[in-house]
C-alpha cells in the first residue's frame, strides 16, 4: 500500500486539478463564457498552488511519494519560480487573439474564416498550459527515472500543441510544431534509452541508488557512460544546448509569442532543475567522466549561440539564440558543482525568466496591419513613438547582456563566481568573451530602437491590455530590483539551495 | 548621512526633480540642472575644506551592506587622489551646463532628458572615485557608460549612433575582462581570509606571481581602453567627433580619468609584483601614445578629433608617470589628470563655440578669427598653450613632474617623451595659425564674440590653469600623501641620487 | 646671503601691467603705452637701486635673494619660487630694463599709427617680466619659466601682425625652433635632478664635481642645445631671420639686445658645469665659431636691412658663445661683448626702424641711398654703432671683440689658431657687410621709390637712439677700464683662478691684426658698393646665391625634417585607420562571417537537425568513453 504525502504533492495536484476542470469547462460552457472563466480558473489555480507551496516551503522530505519525488528547498523554490513565471506568461496568453480560432482548420480556408466570424477562441490553451506547468513542477523534483520521464512528457506534449496554435503565419507555426514534436520525440527516445542503460548498469531506477551504485561497481562502466550521455542529451535538448539546439530558433519563431515566452522561461527552469538535481545528485561521484564534456558543451553553447545571434534579423530568433547562449552560462553553473553554483543557477533561472517573459510580452505589442512584426528592421526608431515600451525593452536587453544594475549582471556575476570557485577558470574567460560578443547584438537592437529613424511603413505599438501591462511591468521592475538590490533573492536562494538525496 | 555620500548622491536629487518637471519648460529645466550642479560643487568644496589626509586608508569612510551574500558593501571613502578628481568633476559639470547652454536643443530627445543624463552621469562620476568597494567601483564603472552612450547617440552629430556603439562595445569589452579579474581576486580573498571587495583589505592579500599577472591584465586592459592608451584608442576620436562639446569634456576630462585612476588605485596597489613585471612594456606603450597621438593630432583636419588625439598624447604622459612609480611620476600623473581635465575642457568649450558658430568643425573653414572674435581667439590660444604645457600654466608642472619622475627610473623613455613637447608645439600652433591667424576666411565675417554666459563659463577654467600653474602647492599637498601610501603599498622607493653629496 | 624684498617687483610690476592692459581692452588705448613705459622705467630704477646697494658690499656678499613661496615639493624634489640677484644677473637686469625703457619710449612714436598699440605695449611688458624672471630665477626650473615666457612674448610680437600669413608662419617657426632648444633645457634639468637631487644653481654647483664626467658633459651638451635654440646658434639659427617680421623695436629689444643673448646667460650661469667638462666646452666653441662665420657670411648678401642686422646679431652672439666656451676667462668677455653689443646693435636696429619710418616701411637697402643728409641723427647714431661693431678703437666693440679674438688665439695649439682665425675672419666679414649696409643706406645715389619723402624721425625716436649711441661709444671703455667687469663677475664665474697659458701672440699684435682685417673688409665693401643697382643682380657668384638663401639652411631643414615629418604624419593617419582600427573592424567582420556561416547550418530541415544531434551524441559518447577508460 503506497503512502503518499498529499500535502507535499498538493501544489502539483492542484495544478492538475485546475487543468482537468478547464477541460470540463471546455466541454460544458458556451463560447461566450469560456474565455473569462478559463482565465480566472487558470490564474486562480496557479495562485492557489503557489499559496500552498508557501505553506509547505519548510517541510523537506525525500519520501513524499515513495522516494520518487524529493520536496527540498531547491525543488520547492523552482516550483515556485515556475508558478510565478507561468502566472505572468498566462497574463500574456490571456491577453487576446494570439491563437487560431480553429486550430484544425487549414490556413486561409473557408472553415477558418467561419470560425473567425463566429468569434471562436481556442480556450483549450489554458488547460494545456496548466498541464505543462504541472509537468514542469514535477520535473525538477522527480527522483526516479520513470517519474522523470513522465514529467518530461507531461510538460512537452502540451507545448507541442500550443506551438501550432498561432493565429497568424499559421503554416510557419504548424511547421514549427511538427519539428518540435519530431525532434522532441527523438530526444525523448534518447532519454528513455539512457534510462534503460542506467538500469542495466545499476539495476535501479532511483537517482540516489544510481549515484551510489558505482561504489560497489555493479555492471560495466560502458553502460553507465552510454546511459549517462543519452539521458543528459535528452535534457540538453530541452534546454537548447549546442549541438542539440537546432529546434530552438524555428520553434521560438513559429510559436505564438506568449507561448514562446512561457516556454523560454519555464521550460528552462524545469529542465535545468532536473539537470542540476541529476548531476549534483546521481552523477556527482562520476563527475570526472562528465565534467569535461559538459564543460565543452557549455563553452560551445555560449560561443556559438552568441555568434549565431549576431546575424539574426528577426527579434524572436534573436531572443531564441540569446536563450541558447544563456543555456551555456547556466551549464557553467551545473559544472561548478558547488553550493554557490546551485544557488547561482537558481537566481539566474528566475532573473532570466522575468526578462524573457517581459521581452516576449513586448514582442506581442509591436504590430502592423498584418499582426506582430518581428522583423528587426521594422523596429527602428520605435523609441520616438513609444518611449516607455522601448525603455522596457532596453532594460530586458541590457539584462540579457549582463549590464550592471540589471538582474542579468548579478546572474552572470554569481555564476562566474561559482565557476571560478570550482577552479574552472577557462569557462569564466570564455563566458566573459562570449558575453562581449552577445552584447553586440543586444546593443544593436537598443541602437535600432533609439537611434535610428523610423521607416515609413513603420510599425505601431498596440495599447497593451491591463494584463499585458501588469506582466511587462512586473518583469521590468523585477529585472531592475534584482539588479539594484539582489539580496532580496540572493538570500532566499542561498537558504533554499539544498538538495535531499 | 556622511557628507561624501551627500556629495555623491546630490546630483541624483536633481534628476528626480527634473523627472517631475514638464518637458516643455526648457529654461527652468536648465536652471534646475545648473543649480543642482553648482550646489554639488559647493558641497564638494565643503568636503575639501573638511578633508584631512588620513594617516592610512581613506577619509570620510562610510559602509553599508549591499549584497551581503557576496560581502559587497556600499562603501565610500576618499584619499587625495580621489578628492582632486571629485573636485575636478564637480567643477566641470556646472561649467559644461553653462558653457553648453544650448547644445541640449536639437538633440534626438528633450532638453529634460539631456540634463537628467548629465546629472545621473555626475553622480556616477563622483561615486566611481569615492567607491572603496571594488564591486561597487566596477558596477559604477560599467553603469556610467550607459548615460554617455545615450548622450553621444542622442545629442551628438554626424556618425553619432555608430560612434556611441563603438564606444560602448570597447568599454564593455574591457569591463568584462575586468569582471573576470574582480571575481578572481574576490575568490582569492575568500580562500585566504574571508570573501571581500574592500580595496584596503584586498591590498593585503598575498597572491602568487602568475595569478597576479593575469588579474593585473584583467584590470589593466579595461583601464587602458578607458584611458585610452595606444593601441586601444580608436574609439576615442570618433566619439569626440560625434559628441557634443559638453559630453566630450566629461568624457575626456573625467570619464577617461577613471582609467588612469584605476591604474593607480587597483593595478599598482593590488598587484605590485605584476606592476613591476609589466611596467617596462606599459612604459613603451605610453611613449608610443605620446608621440603617436601628437603626430596624429598634427594630421587631423577636424578640430574635435585633433583635440581627441592631443588627449591620447597626454594620457600617454599620465600612464608614463604612473608606471614609472616614482613620487614625482605618480604625483605628476595625478596632477596631470586634473590639469588635463581643465585644459581639455577649455579646448572643447571654445572649440565647441567656434564650431557651433561656424556650423563646421573642419579646421580649413576657419581663419583670421583673431580679427573678428578677439576674445574667443584669445581663450582658444590660452587653452592651446596649456595643451602644449607652457611653463606658467598648470599643465607644465604636471608634465614636467611626470618626465622628471620617469627620467629617474626610465631615462630613455623620458628622453623620447620629452620630444613630445616639440610636437605639442607643432599641433597647437598649426591649429592656432590656421584658425586664428592669417586673413579672414569667408564665412567667418559675421561670427560673434563670446557673450557674458560664455565668458563666465570659461573664466574659472582659465583661472584654474593659471593659478595651479604658479601655485600648485594646494593640489600637490593633497596628492603627495596618497602617492606616498601607494608607493609604500607597492613597497618601492625613489631611485637614489647618483652623485649624491 | 642678503635678502631683498624688492626683487619680486622687478617681475610683478611689468607682469601685472601687461595682464592689466590686456584685460582692460580698448579702454586703456589712450594711456596704455604710457603706463607700460613708466612701469619699465620703474623696474630700471629698482635695478639701479639694487646695483647701488650691491656696490656697497664686498665681492663675496653682493648677491641678494628673495624667497617668494614653495612652488613644487614632491618627494626629494623641492623647488622654491625664489629669486637670485648677483653680479651676473644685475648686468642683465640693467641691460634689459635700461634698453627696454628706451625702446618703450621709441615705440610710443614708432607704433603711434597702429590701432593695437596698447596690445603691443602689453606684450613688451610681458617680455620684460619674463626676461627678468629668466635672469633672476635661482634654479633651472625657475629660469625655465622665464625662458618659455620670453619665447611666448617673442612669438606674440613676431606675429603681432599675424593677419599676414608669412608673419604668422615666422612666429610659429620661432616658437618651434625654441621648443627644440627647450628639449635640451628640460633634459639638462632632468639629468641634474637624477644626478644631484636638486635643480637649484647652488645645489648643482655644489654637486658638480661629484658627478661622472659623462653626466656633466650630457648636461653641458643639453644646455648648449637650449642656448642654440634661444640664441639662434647653429644648427637652430634659421628662425632669427624670419623673426624680423616683428615690429622693429621688437627686433631691437628681443632679437638683438636681450632675449637672443639668453643662451650666453645660461652658459655663463652654468659655468660650474662647463668648467667641469672640456667636452662640453669644445662643443660650445665649435658652435660659436661656426655660427659667427655663418651669420657673417649670410649677412653679406642680405638686401633687407633688418635681415642684414639679424645676420650680424647671429654672428655677434656667435662671438659670445665662442667666448663662453673658452673657460673661466671667457665668461667675462662674453658678457662684456653682450653688453656692448646690446647697446650698439639695439641702436642700429632703432636706426633701421627710423629709416623705415622715414621710407614708409621700405626695408630693401637697394631702395635707399644717400639718406645721411635727410636723417642726420639717424645716420650719426647708426654710424657710431657701426664703428662700435667693427671694433674700431676706442668704440665699445673694440674692447669686447678684440678680447674675444685674443682669448680665442690663446686657447692654445691648433684649436687656438683655428678659433682665433675664425674670429679674425669673422671680424673682416663683419666689417665688409656692415660697411655695405652703411654705404647702401646712407651714402651714394638716391634709389628711392617715387613718392617717398624721407625725413628725420620725431624726438621720441631719436632720443633713445642718441642715448644708445653714447653706449656704443663709451660702454666698452667704462666696463673694461681696469677690467672692471672681470672683477665684478669674478665671484660668480671665478675667472680669477685661471692658469694663464702663455699667449700665442701679444695683445697688441692681435689688436693690430684685427684692425687690419677690418680695414681691408671695409675698404673692399666701399669699392664694391660705390654704385648699387636698385634691383638685386641675378648673375652673381654661387657663393652670393648661397648666402642669399641663408646657405640653404631652410631648404636643408625642409628636406631633413619637415618633408619626412609630413610623410610620417600622413602615413600614421592612414595606418591608424587601416591597421589599428582596421584590426578591430576585422574581428567584427570575422565574427559576422562566422555567424552567416552558422545560419546556413540552420537550414530548417528536421532531418539535418536530427543528424546534427546524432553526430553530437556519437562524439560525446566516444569522448566520455575515452575519458572514462
Amino acid at each position: 500500500m503506497p503512502t503518499l504525502n498529499y500535502s507535499q504533492l498538493a501544489p502539483i495536484l492542484i495544478v492538475l486539478g485546475g487543468a482537468l476542470l478547464g477541460v470540463l469547462v471546455e466541454a460544458f460552457l458556451g463560447k461566450k463564457q469560456r474565455g473569462p472563466v478559463q482565465i480566472v480558473l487558470a490564474l486562480g489555480t496557479l495562485a492557489l498552488s503557489f499559496v500552498w507551496l508557501l505553506r509547505i516551503r519548510n517541510d523537506v522530505s525525500a519520501t513524499a511519494a515513495m522516494g520518487s519525488v524529493a520536496t527540498d528547498g531547491f525543488g520547492i523554490f523552482l516550483q515556485g519560480a515556475v508558478l510565478v513565471l507561468a502566472f505572468l506568461a498566462l497574463l500574456l496568453i490571456a491577453d487576446n487573439d494570439h491563437f487560431a480560432p480553429a486550430a484544425s482548420a487549414l490556413p486561409g480556408s473557408e472553415e477558418e474564416a467561419q470560425a473567425l466570424l463566429s468569434g471562436t477562441r481556442t480556450t483549450e490553451v489554458f488547460p494545456l498550459t496548466l498541464f505543462a506547468v504541472a509537468g514542469m513542477m514535477l520535473f525538477p523534483i522527480a527522483t526516479d527515472f520513470i517519474t522523470l520521464f513522465v514529467a518530461l512528457e507531461v510538460l512537452s506534449l502540451p507545448l507541442y500543441i500550443m506551438t501550432g496554435l498561432s493565429r497568424r503565419r499559421r503554416l510557419l507555426s504548424q511547421e514549427a510544431a511538427l519539428k518540435y514534436f519530431l525532434l522532441g520525440a527523438y530526444s525523448s527516445a534518447f532519454f528513455l534509452f539512457g534510462i534503460a542503460f542506467l538500469y542495466g548498469y545499476s539495476g535501479t531506477l532511483s537517482l540516489t541508488d544510481v549515484g551510489t551504485a558505482n561504489i560497489f561497481s555493479v555492471g560495466s562502466p560502458a553502460f553507465l557512460y552510454i546511459g549517462m550521455v543519452f539521458l543528459t542529451i535528452g535534457l540538453l535538448f530541452k534546454v537548447g544546448a549546442v549541438p542539440f539546439h537546432s529546434w530552438t530558433p524555428d520553434v521560438y519563431q513559429g510559436a505564438p509569442t506568449p507561448i514562446t515566452g512561457f516556454m523560454a522561461a519555464c521550460t528552462k527552469i524545469a529542465a535545468f532543475g532536473a539537470l542540476l538535481r541529476i548531476f549534483y545528485g546521481a552523477f556527482f561521484l562520476m563527475q570526472f567522466q562528465w565534467k569535461p564534456f559538459l564543460t565543452t558543451i557549455s563553452i560551445i553553447t555560449m560561443v556559438l549561440g552568441a555568434i549565431a545571434a549576431m546575424s539574426q534579423r528577426d527579434i524572436k530568433r534573436t531572443l531564441a539564440y540569446s536563450s541558447i547562449t544563456h543555456a551555456g552560462f547556466l551549464l557553467a553553473g551545473v559544472v561548478a558543482l558547488n553550493k554557490d553554483g546551485l544557488a547561482a543557477s537558481m537566481f539566474y533561472l528566475v532573473a532570466y525568466g522575468f526578462a524573457t517573459v517581459g521581452a516576449f510580452g513586448i514582442v506581442t505589442l509591436v504590430r502592423d496591419s498584418s499582426g506582430e512584426v518581428t522583423d528587426l528592421s521594422k523596429w527602428a526608431g520605435l523609441a520616438k513613438k513609444s518611449p516607455l515600451v522601448s525603455v522596457a525593452m532596453a532594460i530586458f536587453l541590457l539584462s540579457f547582456g549582463g549590464v550592471p544594475l540589471t538582474s542579468g549582471f548579478i546572474s552572470k556575476f554569481s555564476i562566474f563566481t561559482a565557476a571560478y570557485q570550482s577552479g574552472n577558470i577557462a569557462i569564466v574567460v570564455v563566458g566573459v568573451l562570449s558575453s562581449a560578443i552577445a552584447l553586440f547584438f543586444y546593443l544593436r537592437v537598443v541602437l535600432m530602437l533609439f537611434f535610428q529613424e523610423a521607416p515609413t511603413d513603420g510599425v505601431s505599438v498596440v495599447i497593451p491590455s491591463i494584463m499585458t501591462r501588469i506582466a511587462i511591468g512586473v518583469c521590468a521592475v523585477m529585472t531592475l530590483i534584482l539588479g539594484v538590490y539582489p539580496s532580496l533573492l540572493l538570500n532566499l536562494v542561498n537558504t533554499m539551495a539544498t538538495l535531499v538525496h | 548621512m556622511n557628507i561624501l555620500s551627500v556629495v555623491t548622491l546630490f546630483p541624483f536629487l536633481g534628476v528626480l526633480a527634473l523627472a517631475l518637471m514638464p518637458k516643455t519648460n526648457t529654461y527652468q529645466i536648465k536652471i534646475v540642472a545648473l543649480g543642482t550642479s553648482v550646489v554639488t560643487m559647493v558641497l564638494s568644496f565643503v568636503l575639501a575644506i573638511q578633508y584631512k589626509s588620513p594617516a592610512s586608508g581613506f577619509a570620510f569612510v562610510t559602509s553599508h551592506a549591499w549584497v551581503s551574500s557576496f560581502h559587497i558593501n556600499y562603501a565610500l571613502g576618499i584619499d587625495g587622489l580621489a578628492l582632486v578628481l571629485i573636485l575636478l568633476t564637480t567643477v566641470l559639470v556646472p561649467i559644461v551646463v553653462l558653457g553648453g547652454w544650448n547644445e541640449s536643443e536639437g538633440g534626438r530627445w528633450s532638453v529634460k532628458t539631456f540634463y537628467m543624463l548629465i546629472l545621473v552621469l555626475e553622480t556616477f562620476m563622483i561615486g566611481v572615485f569615492a567607491a572603496t568597494d571594488v564591486f561597487l567601483f566596477y558596477v559604477i564603472f560599467e553603469a556610467m557608460l550607459v548615460p554617455v552612450y545615450f548622450l553621444i547617440g542622442g545629442f551628438g552629430t554626424g556618425e553619432r549612433a555608430a560612434a556611441a556603439l563603438k564606444f560602448l562595445l570597447y568599454s564593455l569589452f574591457g569591463g568584462l575582462l575586468m569582471l573576470a579579474a574582480v571575481i578572481g581576486i574576490y575568490i582569492i580573498s575568500a580562500q585566504q581570509v574571508i570573501g571581500s571587495f574592500d580595496v584596503s583589505a584586498l591590498s593585503h592579500l598575498s597572491i602568487d606571481h602568475t595569478t597576479q599577472n593575469w588579474l593585473f591584465l584583467g584590470f589593466f586592459i579595461a583601464f587602458a581602453i578607458k584611458a585610452p592608451l595606444w593601441p586601444f584608442h580608436t574609439w576615442l576620436p570618433g566619439a569626440a567627433k560625434a559628441a557634443t562639446p559638453g559630453t566630450s569634456i566629461l568624457l575626456l576630462g573625467v570619464l577617461d580619468k577613471v582609467g588612469t585612476y584605476g591604474m593607480i588605485r587597483f593595478c599598482l596597489t593590488l598587484f605590485p609584483d605584476a606592476t613591476k613585471t609589466f611596467a617596462p612594456y606599459i612604459i613603451v606603450l605610453s611613449v608610443i601614445s605620446v608621440i603617436y597621438g601628437a603626430f596624429l593630432a598634427i594630421g587631423q583636419k577636424n578640430i574635435n578629433s585633433l583635440i581627441a588625439f592631443t588627449s591620447i598624447s597626454h594620457f600617454g604622459f599620465i600612464t608614463l608617470g604612473i608606471f614609472a612609480y616614482t613620487s614625482q611620476g605618480l604625483t605628476g600623473a595625478t596632477l596631470y589628470m586634473v590639469n588635463h581635465g581643465f585644459s581639455t575642457a577649455a579646448l572643447f568649450l571654445v572649440g565647441g563655440w567656434m564650431v557651433s558658430r561656424r556650423k563646421s568643425a573642419a579646421i580649413e573653414d576657419f581663419g583670421g578669427l583673431q580679427r573678428v572674435t578677439p576674445i574667443m581667439a584669445w581663450m582658444f590660444f590660452i587653452a592651446g598653450l596649456s595643451a602644449l604645457a607652457l611653463p606658467g600654466l598648470s599643465s607644465f608642472v604636471s608634465e614636467f613632474l611626470v618626465l622628471l619622475g620617469t627620467f629617474t627610473r626610465y631615462p630613455v623613455a623620458a628622453i623620447i617623451g620629452t620630444l613630445g613637447i616639440v610636437l605639442a608645439a607643432l599641433y597647437v600652433l598649426i591649429l592656432v595659425q590656421r584658425s586664428l591667424h592669417g586673413p579672414l576666411k569667408s564665412g567667418n565675417e559675421s561670427m560673434s564674440d563670446l557673450n557674458l554666459r560664455e565668458k563666465i563659463a570659461i573664466a574659472p577654467v582659465i583661472a584654474a590653469l593659471v593659478i595651479l600653474g604658479f601655485y600648485p602647492k594646494p593640489a600637490i599637498h593633497v596628492i603627495n600623501p596618497s602617492t606616498t601610501s601607494t608607493m609604500s603599498q607597492m613597497n618601492v622607493s625613489d631611485p637614489h641620487v647618483l652623485a649624491g653629496k | 646671503m642678503r635678502t631683498s624684498s624688492l626683487l619680486v617687483y622687478l617681475i610683478a610690476l611689468p607682469l601685472f601691467s601687461s595682464a592689466f592692459l590686456l584685460l582692460l581692452g580698448r579702454i586703456a588705448d589712450k594711456w596704455g603705452h604710457i603706463l607700460a613705459t613708466l612701469i619699465t622705467a620703474s623696474t630700471f630704477v629698482i635695478g639701479a637701486y639694487e646695483f647701488m646697494k650691491m656696490q656697497g658690499q664686498a665681492g663675496e656678499s653682493r648677491a641678494v635673494t628673495q624667497k617668494l613661496f614653495e612652488w613644487i615639493s614632491v618627494g626629494s624634489l623641492k623647488v622654491n619660487a625664489s629669486l637670485l640677484l648677483d653680479q651676473l644677473s644685475i648686468c642683465f637686469v640693467l641691460l634689459i630694463t635700461g634698453v627696454g625703457t628706451l625702446i618703450h619710449i621709441y615705440s610710443i612714436a614708432y607704433m603711434s599709427h597702429d590701432k593695437d598699440r596698447r596690445r603691443f605695449f602689453a606684450f613688451l611688458n610681458l617680455f620684460i617680466a619674463a626676461m627678468l624672471l629668466l635672469v633672476l630665477g635661482d634654479s633651472y626650473l625657475n629660469l625655465y619659466i622665464g625662458w618659455e615666457g620670453v619665447g611666448l612674448a617673442s612669438y606674440l610680437l613676431i606675429g603681432f601682425w599675424n593677419h599676414n600669413p608669412t608673419y604668422a608662419v615666422a612666429s610659429k617657426k620661432a616658437f618651434v625652433a625654441n621648443r627644440v632648444g627647450d628639449v635640451g633645457l628640460s633634459l639638462a634639468i632632468m639629468i641634474c635632478f637624477a644626478q644631484f637631487g636638486t635643480v637649484s644653481f647652488e645645489g648643482v654647483k655644489a654637486g658638480a664635481h661629484g658627478a661622472s664626467s659623462a653626466a656633466i658633459a650630457g648636461i653641458g651638451a643639453m644646455l648648449l642645445l637650449a642656448a642654440c635654440g634661444k640664441s639662434a646658434q647653429f644648427p637652430l639659427q634659421s628662425w632669427l631671420g624670419d623673426a624680423m617680421a616683428g615690429p622693429t623695436p621688437v627686433s631691437a629689444l628681443i632679437h638683438a639686445a636681450t632675449m637672443v643673448t639668453a643662451g650666453v646667460y645660461l652658459i655663463s650661469r652654468s659655468n660650474f658645469i662647463f668648467d667641469a667638462s672640456s667636452t662640453a666646452r669644445l662643443l660650445v666653441v665649435i658652435v660659436g665659431a661656426i655660427t659667427l662665420l655663418f651669420g657673417a657670411i649670410i649677412g653679406t648678401a642680405k638686401d633687407d636691412i633688418k635681415k642684414a642686422l639679424a645676420a650680424s646679431t647671429m654672428s655677434q652672439i656667435g662671438y659670445m658663445i665662442l667666448a663662453t666656451g673658452l673657460g673661466p676667462v671667457g665668461y667675462a668677455f662674453a658678457i662684456l661683448h653682450l653688453l656692448t653689443h646690446g647697446f650698439f646693435k639695439a641702436g642700429m636696429f632703432l636706426g633701421a626702424g627710423s629709416v623705415m619710418h622715414g621710407m614708409d616701411d621700405e626695408v630693401n637697402m637697394r631702395k635707399y641711398g644717400g639718406l645721411a643728409k635727410l636723417m642726420p641723427i639717424t645716420a650719426v647714431t647708426f654710424g657710431l654703432g657701426y664703428l662700435a661693431i667693427l671694433g674700431v678703437p676706442p668704440f665699445a666693440g673694440f674692447y669686447s671683440k678684440d678680447k674675444i679674438i685674443e682669448v680665442a688665439f690663446n686657447a692654445g695649439g691648433l684649436k687656438g689658431i683655428l678659433l682665433g682665425g675664425a674670429a679674425l675672419l669673422g671680424a673682416a666679414i663683419t666689417a665688409f657687410y656692415m660697411t655695405r649696409v652703411m654705404v647702401m643706406t646712407f651714402i651714394g645715389a638716391r634709389r628711392w621709390k617715387a613718392g617717398s619723402h624721407p625725413h628725420e624721425s620725431p624726438i621720441l625716436m631719436t632720443l633713445p637712439m642718441i642715448l644708445l649711441a653714447f653706449g656704443s661709444v663709451a660702454s666698452g671703455f667704462l666696463l673694461s677700464n681696469g677690467s672692471a667687469l672681470v672683477h665684478w663677475l669674478e665671484p660668480v664665474v671665478n675667472s680669477q683662478n685661471v692658469e694663464e697659458g702663455k699667449p700665442l701672440m701679444p695683445a697688441l699684435v692681435v689688436s693690430l691684426l684685427a684692425l687690419g682685417v677690418v680695414v681691408i673688409g671695409a675698404a673692399f665693401a666701399i669699392i664694391k658698393y660705390r654704385t648699387v643697382s636698385d634691383v638685386a643682380p641675378e648673375n652673381v657668384s654661387e657663393f652670393t646665391k648661397a648666402a642669399r638663401k641663408d646657405l640653404y639652411q631652410d631648404i636643408l631643414n625642409d628636406r631633413l625634417l619637415v618633408a619626412p615629418g609630413t610623410l610620417l604624419t600622413a602615413g600614421l593617419v592612414r595606418a591608424d585607420d587601416r591597421v589599428i582600427d582596421g584590426g578591430v573592424r576585422f574581428v567584427g567582420s570575422f565574427l559576422g562571417a562566422t555567424s552567416d556561416a552558422l545560419r546556413k547550418v540552420q537550414n530548417g530541415f528536421v532531418r539535418s537537425y536530427a543528424l546534427l544531434m546524432l553526430a553530437g551524441l556519437v562524439i560525446t559518447v566516444i569522448a566520455v568513453w575515452v575519458i572514462g577508460a
